[in-house]
């Protein structure tokens, strides 16, 4: 029997002429495919692009371009010669032009008797012939054509005081301030068993947080610990033992001893009284000749301040700090919290009335970190501009947007106010320089991973090489034949 | 017809290809600005006013007892000199001190004969176990955090920090893994650090690196203030120092090993410089050649005290905090015969940093992308040819 025979009647089909053979078919079958994948791109577009959302790039670099300006006018009083206030403008005039650096954002001028209102903050200089007292923004002094030059030093310190910016705590709308009372042994004996803390702040701080209270918030935390052992050995004298200035450095045993909780992200600033071991007294500093130095307070930039208290030998054991010695400590404490918070120093042969700080001071204070705000806020937007720009996988979202210009707008809050309040001033400028560091560690920010190219190729080359290949080739093929079909049709109908 | 026709398909999918993958900055040109712009000197002592360490380890597992060994050694150096823990951030997969494998549950040791254990009484690891990935680290560095992450977790720096990042981990060329399932590459580092930078984040930076090819690693840096020193150069691997036999697995690098050794002479206040430190480094004892890179650096690796990065602070002032105070530095007497007896070991190291710059991406790098290309071709002709061949 042969293996297998058509029946009678039948032929084989002509295979292109099946259904799903004819060219129509096959192509809307290929066209389908390729739309999908057409219709498909703006979605996978949509899906794997960064959200870039574009910054106010102009209006930050303009911004950062301005310089913020604080007009202080000086008026002087009960002076006899009226040629003093051209010859005091024309000696500060100098010193401006000696030390811009210092002066700047400070536009000082000084009044004549004639001088209509002007905006700016007035400070008044009065002529006496007593020793020069600042009070709140009263200067009482003895003018006379002598002693102008020397008024002109005097004015230059209250108005740009000199400061040490490796000393001052950087700004922060918040501050902790940790009191800790460290007994090196209670063990040894004779250690103190606590202190009137409450008292002692609101005796000895209060006034003066109260006074800053214009520039920080602050909160307080105190504790008392009875072992905290020092790292190393201090030197042993005739009568007493001493630190050295090089273990001094070291002096904070930061392993084991712990100076402040960690519930906030504010900034702490630590005080410290160390009471020495029993068998360590009197515990003194070294200066760097190896003599015992008068004072038993030192302070650490930027971090705290440190007292070491030897407790009286005929302390009796396990007694409160007495309150002569609490006293002592806490007015070191101010001095040492003043000078953190960048507070100026009076000129050396003023005198002062005030209870706490002048308005020099505070003035003084309130221009310099609102001009070292400002200038952090510009410069955290120009960085955000240029990061965004440099690394070009960084998303940029709605919030950062949204901060970038609201920090914008308090700089130009901060601009209108420079002239008419200084508190709103630094408000706006705090304000600035928040909402820019928000925007830039706005944890959406985060650049996706860098790849490098090879990588890519490797994981996408397997992927769609394959696929696409294959669909590109039948379409080629589909068009060619599709054009020779064309062709022959024509030149059928034109034979 | 078709020869025509396939070099343009061919062509049409290459250029598809390229636009839509390949996104890479052009970061040779930012490093070439940035080393420009750095040409300046900056001054011999340091300016910073607090230390921060970051310590990483990459890896996880029991056979990686190493690496875990080799943070922790870190992080016991860093505390032992003065960084509080509040400064400190250690990246710790943790699995090793209570593994089921481990002969002597709750320790880490590192040396022959089990001596010191690393793991002690008092370690605080910030980022434990699977909370060890590329996205924390970056997020540690750029300080992009949620607000509810507490403080512990946080590098809460300011442009007076000097911090220590240390990395240990299995790299290669150019990366480094995280635990097996991601990779940081040199770039995301670099970016980082440069992010820092622009923020104002630290004064200066000290990079140290343990893995393989681990000078790679720092290779693409461009912000400026940032030593870097690594254990391996380019196709080299960075070998364990020692076999615990009762442990059962290695129990340090060797380059960390011999870091660490250097480290134990030194106290909170030695005057010993990094030159000092890089000039100890043996490339026979450590079984490859570590680098340096200091040409991002503003100041001579021979005023740079080891102590200001890994211990704490420098500088006290004596008195009641007002003006005119004498400032205690640990400098002072003792600076001249630093000076003098530091000369030696300065030179020798920078003979080393001239060998050890970053080669220039030009040949190999050519060679790597016309390798890629030629793949990408024959791939490209092979799936051709099957998709024409009828």
């Amino acid at each position: 029997m042969p293996p297998h025979v058509h029946p009678e009647g039948t032929t084989l089909r002509d295979p292109s002429k099946l259904f799903y053979q004819l060219d129509f078919n096959r192509r809307l079958i290929i066209a389908s495919y390729w739309v999908v994948i057409i219709a498909a791109i703006p979605l996978w577009w949509h899906f794997t692009s960064i959200e870039r959302l574009s910054l106010p790039t102009s209006q930050v670099h303009s911004q950062a371009a301005n310089q913020l300006r604080f007009p202080v006018q000086i008026q002087l009083e009960n002076i006899q010669d009226a040629s003093l206030p051209a010859s005091l403008q024309q000696l500060l005039d100098d010193r401006i032009q000696r030390s811009p650096q210092a002066w700047k954002g400070l536009d000082v001028r000084v009044r004549n008797q004639n001088d209509a209102n002007k905006p700016g903050d007035l400070f008044t200089v009065t002529a006496n012939d007593n020793i020069p007292l600042a009070s709140q923004r009263d200067l009482m002094y003895p003018i006379r054509p002598g002693t102008l030059s020397m008024l002109a030093d005097a004015l230059s310190i209250l108005l740009v005081p000199p400061t040490d910016t490796h000393r001052v705590a950087q700004y922060s709308p918040r501050y902790r301030l940790a009191f800790t009372l460290l007994n090196e042994d209670a063990a040894a004996g004779k250690s103190i068993s606590g202190w009137d803390i409450s008292g002692a702040i609101s005796r000895h701080l209060s006034p003066i947080l109260n006074g800053l209270s214009v520039l920080h918030n602050f909160t307080i935390e105190s504790q008392v610990q009875f072992h905290a052992p020092l790292a190393f050995s201090p030197l042993s004298l005739p009568d007493g033992y001493g630190i050295t200035p090089e273990d001094l450095t070291v002096f904070v045993n930061s392993a084991e001893w712990s100076l402040s909780s960690s519930v906030s992200n504010d900034p702490v600033l630590h005080f410290v009284i160390f009471i020495p071991s029993a068998s360590r007294r009197p515990l003194q500093i070294l200066d760097s000749r190896g003599s015992p130095s008068p004072s038993s307070a030192f302070l650490l930039p930027q971090w705290g301040g440190i007292i070491i208290y030897n407790p009286p030998p005929e302390q009796e054991s396990h007694a409160p700090l007495p309150q002569s010695a609490l006293n002592s400590i806490f007015s070191t404490f101010a001095t040492q919290l003043l000078a953190l918070l960048g507070v100026p120093n009076l000129p050396p042969d003023v005198q002062t009335d005030a209870p706490v700080l002048t308005g020099w001071q505070l003035d003084a204070l309130l221009r310099r970190r609102a001009l070292e705000n400002a200038e952090g806020a510009q410069d955290t937007l120009k960085s955000i501009v240029k990061l965004v720009d440099q690394i070009e996988n960084m998303p940029v979202g709605q919030d950062v947007k949204g901060d970038v210009q609201d920090s914008l707008t308090a700089l130009d809050q901060m601009y209108a106010y420079s002239s008419t309040s200084l508190n709103s001033t630094l408000h706006q400028s705090a304000d600035a320089l928040t909402l820019a560091s928000r925007a830039f560690f706005n944890p959406g920010m985060l650049a996706l991973l860098y790849f490098p190219a090879e990588h890519k190729y490797a994981v996408y080359t397997p992927l769609f090489a394959s696929a696409m290949i294959p669909m590109i080739a039948t379409a080629v093929r589909e068009i060619r034949a599709w054009r020779k079909q064309r062709r022959e049709a024509a030149s059928a109908a034109a034979q | 017809m078709l020869v025509v026709s396939f070099p343009h398909l061919l062509l049409f999918l290459f250029s598809w290809t390229w636009g839509i993958l390949a996104t890479t900055p052009s970061h040779e040109e930012i490093v070439g600005e940035f080393f420009n712009q750095n040409a300046h000197a900056g001054s011999s002592t340091s300016n910073h006013t607090n230390n921060w360490a970051v310590l990483v380890c990459s890896s996880r597992y029991w056979f990686n007892y190493r690496h875990m060994a080799n943070a922790l050694g870190m992080y016991r150096t860093v505390k032992r000199l003065g960084i509080p823990d509040s400064n400190i951030i250690l990246m710790l997969a943790d699995d090793a001190a209570c593994n089921s494998r481990n002969r002597f549950p709750g320790s880490v040791y590192a040396n022959p004969g089990r001596g010191l254990d690393l793991y002690g009484d008092n370690i605080e690891v910030d980022y434990r176990g699977y909370e060890v990935t590329v996205e924390n680290f970056i997020r540690v560095l750029t300080g992009r955090m949620e607000p509810s992450v507490p403080r512990s977790k946080r590098l809460l720096t300011d442009a007076r920090s000097n911090i220590f990042v240390y990395m240990t981990g299995h790299g290669g060329n150019e990366f480094l893994k995280f635990q097996d399932n991601e990779e940081i590459s040199a770039f995301d580092i670099a970016d980082a650090f440069e992010q820092m930078w622009q923020k104002k984040r630290y004064n200066e930076i000290l990079f140290m690196i343990d893995t393989c090819q681990a000078n790679t690693m720092y290779s693409k840096f461009y912000s400026p203030n940032i030593l870097a020193t690594g254990s391996a150069k380019l196709d080299q691997n960075s070998y364990s120092y020692e076999n615990d036999n009762d442990i059962g697995v290695s129990v340090i690098d060797r380059f960390t090993h011999y870091i660490l050794e250097y480290m134990e002479q030194i106290n909170k206040t030695s005057h010993e410089s990094m030159a000092d430190l890089f000039a100890s480094y043996d490339p026979a004892k450590i079984h490859s050649d570590p680098g340096v890179r200091a040409d991002l650096f503003g100041r001579p690796l021979n005023e740079v005290r080891i102590t200001d990065f890994f211990g704490g602070v420098s500088q006290v002032e004596v008195g009641n905090g007002g003006d005119g105070e004498a400032r205690a530095s640990p400098s002072g007497t003792t600076e001249e015969e630093n000076s003098s007896s530091e000369e030696r070991p300065a030179v020798a190291v920078n003979a080393s940093q001239a060998q050890q710059k970053v080669a220039p991406p030009s040949r190999p790098a050519k060679w790597r992308m016309t390798r890629a290309w030629g793949g990408v071709l024959l791939l490209g002709v092979l799936v051709g040819w099957v998709g024409f061949k009828r």
